[in-house]
């Protein structure tokens, strides 16, 4: 699977402050965790931070770009950010992969973000919403993923470069979610061929719950045999990781052997 | 309506492993052999690259069989009793490469010593000028005294050694890893352990791009669909991206082709079988042949007549 690390966000207190104060160190400390846990991608979120977003992100993917290569996620709710910040990050970093995080499937936001992906050579997130706000049920995120992905097909974005979270909701206030979100991934992995990838941000299905670790590992694997094949997560949480490649080497993603988990590791190296 | 395009793309290949080191190298070879490489399926051109045709080895023991038919005795028995004179047959009926097995160092064999297999080593390497491919007897406690040995005589030819696997390891890593040679790692037709053989080995920090892999091998009739089906599985795993299965594969197709009784049994035995001359090497001719699109690049071999149907197999394929 593709790791998003979910950890380099103003949400978290040492980051916000890291970024109000453009300090480095908690950042790249933070990075090396993340990058030695396996993380694949950077995802970057300025949270409640003070400043120009835009250049904001511009000296956090700076400060990324520093430690690895890796591609960086830019994460924003705010289209109007990530237009002015994907040219400006690739002014500052540039040819280092960008996953625009996200658009909706409202057309007014996909006319915004979708061009902009396709003109950069850049991954997008498809948030399985519009106008209406999170749908409840499994047809309207089918139905928007669906729109999605025409959009984004039809702009020249390879299926690839194409994420699809069917946005999940903290089960103790939305108990029926988890279940929507996997059948929704079914279904859209059914009807599109080479499938794009599926991606939630699992922290969030445990949000204010008390058992958050084993709720994330729980619903990471049970979403995998679903068909998701990437998520926002915390690649230093080692159990999490570790049910996560043992979940895919009952999928047969990977080869079984008895070290099966160090061979992950060798392969990413990180062994 | 246009015909939709079928082809697989993939995102990896089989490991390149050269052996054999010329003067230039820091070895004595006439020339190298270069195996792997492959970009897809076996021989699937239009899919993917094959830049090294499939390799062919004859093999050579360091003392005289006694159990080998009839038909292989003629063509080797005039030369069997000095592993130099069979080495320069097997150079001059095509062999790329030449297969050695210590044999006779098996402690129920002739029990030959670590010495005198070096000698044998030092002998072939002065009488052809081949890439050596070096087996123990597959006796624990005496490759361990002898395998050292013979990868220290040989030093800097950059030889095939064999075999480490699950269990027996480190002796023959060490070895190989001090003295410069490539390893063979044995798995029996088993490809959860044939990954874990190489990432044993690996993890001792020798390169795993310097392994090939002997997932064992079984003849035409005697299981050979369970081999080529580990052969096309560990394919795919490579071509989708596992680097520890991108490893070329090296089959003992002579050995395990000429226990059959369909290809050993001679004239009198079975004369409704058709002549012994032509079935044995057919037997073991279509036992390579057919292992080769499962997925093997370095083949282990006897009768010169099914080395020469191989090749003509492997230049149709690759043309």
């Amino acid at each position: 699977m593709i790791i998003f690390s979910e950890r380099v966000n103003g949400m978290y207190r040492d980051i916000r402050a890291a970024i109000n104060e453009k300090k480095k160190e908690p950042i790249v400390k933070v990075l090396k965790e993340q990058l030695a846990g396996g993380a694949d991608v950077i995802d970057v979120n300025l949270g409640p931070t003070k400043g120009d977003p835009v250049e904001n992100f511009a000296w956090l993917a700076s400060v990324v770009h520093e430690v690895t290569d890796k591609p960086i996620s830019l994460d924003s709710a705010k289209p109007d950010v990530l237009v002015a910040a994907v040219p400006k990050v690739k002014e500052r970093i540039g040819n280092t992969k960008l996953i625009i995080n996200s658009s909706t499937a409202d057309p007014d936001c996909m006319a915004k973000l979708v061009p902009l992906a396709a003109e950069h050579g850049c991954g997008i997130v498809g948030l399985t919403m519009d106008k209406g706000g999170v749908p409840g049920d499994v047809e309207k995120r089918v139905e928007c993923g669906a729109a999605f992905i025409m959009q984004a097909l039809g702009a020249g974005i390879a299926p690839g470069d194409i994420y699809i979270d069917p946005i999940i909701l903290p089960v103790n206030v939305a108990p029926k979610q988890p279940v929507n979100v996997m059948e929704a991934i079914r279904q859209l992995r059914v009807v599109n061929d080479p499938p794009p990838h599926f991606i939630i941000g699992l922290s969030n299905v445990s949000q204010k719950c008390l058992m958050t670790h084993l709720l994330n590992r729980t619903y990471l694997v049970m979403a995998l045999a679903a068909g998701l094949d990437s998520a926002i997560m915390d690649a230093a949480d080692k159990e999490l990781v570790e049910a996560a490649v043992s979940a895919e080497v009952l999928l047969e993603k990977h080869l079984y052997s008895d070290d099966y988990l160090k061979a992950w590791r060798m392969q990413k190296g990180i062994a | 309506m246009a015909v939709p395009d079928a082809k697989e793309k993939w995102s990896s290949s089989i490991n390149t492993v050269t052996l054999g080191a010329t003067k230039a190298q820091g070895g004595t070879r006439g020339r190298t052999v270069t195996i792997g490489g492959q970009k897809g399926i076996p021989f699937m051109k239009f899919e993917g690259e094959v830049p090294n045709p499939p390799a062919i080895a004859i093999d050579v023991l360091d003392i005289a069989p006694t159990d080998w038919p009839e038909e292989l005795a003629k063509v080797y028995r005039d030369v069997w009793d000095s592993p130099a004179k069979w080495a320069v047959r097997a150079k001059e009926l095509g062999a790329d490469l030449i297969n050695l097995r210590l044999d006779g160092t098996h402690p129920d064999e002739a029990d030959r010593t670590p010495e005198q297999a070096v000698e044998t080593v030092r002998e072939i390497l002065s009488a052809v000028d081949l890439p050596l491919i070096i087996w123990g007897c597959d006796v624990p406690a005496k490759d361990q005294k002898v395998m050292p040995k013979v990868a220290e005589a040989a030093k800097g030819e950059n030889c095939l050694l064999g075999a480490v696997t699950e269990k027996e390891y480190r002796t023959l890593t060490a070895a190989a890893q001090a003295y410069g040679h490539k390893l063979i790692a044995l798995s029996p037709i088993d490809i959860n352990k044939a990954k874990q053989v190489n990432i044993l080995v690996s993890d001792m920090g020798y390169p795993v791009t310097n392994i090939v892999m002997y997932p064992t091998t079984a003849g035409l009739g005697y299981g050979m669909e369970y081999v080529y089906s580990i052969l096309e599985r560990t394919r795919l795993a490579a071509l989708s991206g596992d680097r520890l299965m991108a490893q070329p594969v090296i089959l003992d197709v002579g050995y395990e082709a000429w226990r059959a009784k369909e290809a050993k049994t001679g004239d009198e035995a079975a004369a409704q079988w058709g002549p012994a001359s032509e079935r044995g090497p057919i037997w073991e001719a279509v036992t390579a042949t057919d292992l080769l699109q499962g997925g093997a690049d370095l083949l282990i071999m006897r009768h010169p007549k099914a080395v020469a149907t191989v090749r003509k197999a492997i230049a149709a394929l690759v043309a």
